[in-house]
């Protein structure tokens, strides 16, 4: 049963249609990957289904029911544009976004200093929101997304800002949460983890969705051209009449074969050339998808 | 209304404990208590211990002017009599004005056919004061003089010239009359209106203010998939206001404090004695609010369409129009609160709150007025927060750019 669920649903502001025509439904414990260049329609969508802004036409479901504002307080949101009051010390701020989401303030409490224990933010508690990092700050609003343990987690860019030790315990966190049964849905322009997390994507461009579905299966209708190459030492196989392109950051290289290229040729002029540590025939990352589905316009 | 609830606690709290909360509580009052003290005091001696000559051809008429200048005991004048003064006493006179050794000098003088003219000179033309005193001594000298050149006794012509002052009663609607002081309800109506105007002009520019700030830090996105716009609007406009009330009770405690002390007993008699009736006292935080309500919703629209601070100081001019109009509008009340334009003032709800309460003070408002126009504001107060919430839900959402009018019509439309 999907959890959330989009039928149809367009918006215009005025002459510009930022949303057309868009269907996509998330099931509980999926993870799923909204993408699309700046200004397809990704906030655009992600809003209606805030109910911070409403379709045109269309229809949106939350929990197997049309939309309506009391559902929101089992859905998480965490915006592109992030904002915290600068002036109020975590806890309290923490607290007061429980209590919107209907938690008691005892509740909200108690859950506000588990979460930080477990983002490893517990010594910021009682500090005001203005002296944190902006790291620091990106994890306050992670822990106000998920602190009234919401069925659905929107998520706008969930890793902006955040250094890697910290991306990957917020990464570690979502797939604990997609294992609680949780219906995640994050938009973002880091393809790398769309890959390694989502379950499945919808692309869209021009607010119309133009490749959508199960990651797996759309990554398999691609024709396995291309290949990857660690290697040592000369890099002349590189020039082969069987690559349409390379490219090669010293001792990896990524391949695209032309339309009839030979792999097992290329195999050869390679370990000719150099030491050959790996070479794999790969379907197209999805960034590749991303860039010939959008037509370049993309900027990831 | 929990969401709202909680938004108004957020807010109260955060502006309660704020620097800037207690810093205004406390200042605010002590700079209008300055303000008052050093007008009062600057009023009081601006006449005192002034040394000043009279040049006369009559010395009796010279000498009875001084001795009527020396009564006045708060003037406190020191008078020198040069008579039958000559035109070099004169043109000396004039040379210690210019030296300061005196602060002026009246000159009267007669004509061959009789005719007295009198000129006071000194290095300030607008001292009104001086003169005035002055004009009333020189007539009442010379009325005197001129009875007892007509054979009356001296005690006769003082006894006549003994002047009157006159009692002013306000009359109300039942027939009861009651001691008024026609400065004292001056002073009252300006000062009431200035602590309703002060506070509903601060909150509401401190609305505006967070409203932005928020719309820079971005909060407002995180809030929206919460709270819908009208609740945030309201919350938000509950919270402040509360500050306002909280404000404002702490200055009335203060000031009842104050006026129960033996300092503010000696400043707050005779010409300066206030009389406040239950009605002011319960109209007052009433008009406050409806005004606080009617300006911060608006405000908070206006905010909304703003990318900074300085963008909507531009508008703040153009806002604040009806503010300055209610005060050019006071002293007309004072000699006729029952015009037409004083009820209209007091029906139109951008003046109402500055108008209706100074005119309580100066004569008696029927009770269809007052209802009529709580009325009207309120009605107001929706229509404008149902318009500023339209602008409120789609500008806090518009980030880069400032709304152009069309714009702006779009966005009313739209949202």
């Amino acid at each position: 049963m999907p959890v959330v669920e989009l039928a149809g649903v367009t918006k215009a502001y005025g002459d510009k249609v930022a949303v057309r025509d868009l269907s996509l439904s998330i099931e509980a414990g999926q993870m799923f990957g909204l993408l699309g260049p700046n200004g397809a329609g990704k906030t655009s969508s992600i809003r209606m289904m805030m109910g911070i802004t409403v379709p045109d036409s269309g229809r949106i479901r939350l929990f197997e029911k049309t939309f309506e504002r009391r559902s929101l307080e089992r859905v998480g949101y965490l915006p592109e544009e992030r904002g915290l009051y600068k002036k109020m010390t975590v806890v309290d701020q923490l607290v007061f976004f429980g209590q919107l989401h209907g938690l008691a303030a005892e509740e909200a409490h108690t859950r506000a200093i588990a979460w930080a224990t477990r983002m490893e933010i517990a010594d910021a508690l009682h500090k005001k929101t203005e002296e944190l990092s902006k790291g620091m700050q990106q994890k306050i609003q992670f822990i106000a997304t998920l602190l009234h343990d919401p069925g659905l987690i929107v998520m706008d860019e969930p890793f902006s800002g955040l250094d890697p030790v910290n991306a990957v315990l917020v990464e570690r966190t979502l797939l604990e949460l997609k294992a609680q049964g949780k219906a995640i849905l994050f938009s973002t322009h880091r393809m790398e983890q769309v890959e390694k997390l989502c379950d499945s994507i919808c692309l869209i461009d021009n607010g119309q969705a133009v490749l959508a579905g199960n990651l797996r299966q759309i990554k398999s209708r691609y024709e396995r051209n291309h290949v990857i190459v660690e290697f040592e030492g000369g890099s002349a196989f590189l020039n082969s009449g069987e690559i349409a392109e390379a490219k090669n950051f010293s001792g990896h290289a990524e391949i695209k074969l032309k339309s009839h290229g030979d792999a097992q040729k290329l195999l050869r002029e390679a370990a000719a050339a150099a030491t050959i540590f790996r070479f794999e025939l790969v379907e197209p990352s999805l960034e590749e998808i991303f860039i010939q589905t959008v037509g370049g316009k993309a900027d990831a | 209304m929990r969401n709202i609830l909680l938004i108004a606690r957020r807010e109260y709290l955060e502006q309660i404990r704020g620097r800037a909360f207690r810093f205004s509580t406390v200042l605010v009052p002590l700079l209008i208590i300055a303000m008052l003290g050093a007008s009062y005091f600057t009023g009081r001696n601006a006449d005192r211990g002034k040394h000043l000559a009279i040049a006369a051809g009559s010395a009796a008429l010279a000498n009875n002017m001084r001795r009527q200048l020396l009564d006045d005991k708060d003037a406190k004048f020191t008078v020198d009599v040069v008579a039958p003064a000559t035109a070099q006493d004169r043109a000396a006179l004039q040379k210690q004005v210019q030296s300061k050794a005196i602060d002026g000098f009246l000159s009267i003088e007669s004509s061959p056919s009789g005719a007295l003219t009198a000129t006071y000179a000194s290095q300030s033309a607008g001292d009104f004061t001086t003169t005035d005193l002055l004009k009333n001594a020189l007539n009442h000298a010379l009325l005197n003089e001129r009875l007892t050149a007509r054979g009356m006794k001296q005690a006769e012509t003082e006894d006549l010239l003994k002047e009157v002052s006159i009692e002013t009663l306000q009359v109300n609607k039942e027939g009861k009359a009651a001691k008024s002081n026609g400065m004292a309800s001056f002073q009252k109506a300006f000062g009431m209106a200035f602590l309703l105007t002060m506070p509903i002009l601060l909150y509401g520019l401190d609305m505006a203010r967070s409203v932005i700030e928020e719309k820079t830090s971005r909060i407002f996105e995180v809030m929206l998939a919460i709270a819908r716009p009208d609740d945030l609007l309201a919350g938000k406009l509950l919270g402040v206001g509360a500050v306002g009330m909280t404000q404002i009770a702490i200055w009335v405690a203060a000031a009842a404090l104050l006026t129960g002390s033996a300092l503010a007993a000696t400043l707050l008699t005779g010409d300066f004695a206030l009389h406040f009736s239950w009605a002011e006292g319960l109209l007052f935080p009433v008009y406050f609010l409806l005004g606080f309500f009617l300006y911060s919703a608006f405000f908070s629209g206006l905010a909304a369409t703003c990318e900074t601070a300085q963008e909507l100081q531009m508008y703040m001019p153009l806002a604040v129009v009806p503010v300055w109009l209610s005060f050019g509008i006071i002293p007309f009340l004072f000699s006729n609160p029952g015009s037409v334009w004083a009820v209209a003032a007091s029906l139109f709800p951008p003046t109402a709150p500055f108008v209706m309460i100074p005119r309580m003070g100066f004569g008696t408002v029927p009770p269809w007025q007052f209802a009529a126009s709580i009325g009207l504001l309120i009605l107001s107060i929706w229509g404008v927060i149902w318009f500023s919430s339209r602008l409120y839900r789609v500008g806090i959402l518009m980030y880069g750019k400032r709304a152009t009018l069309p714009e702006l019509l779009r966005w009313l439309r739209y949202s």
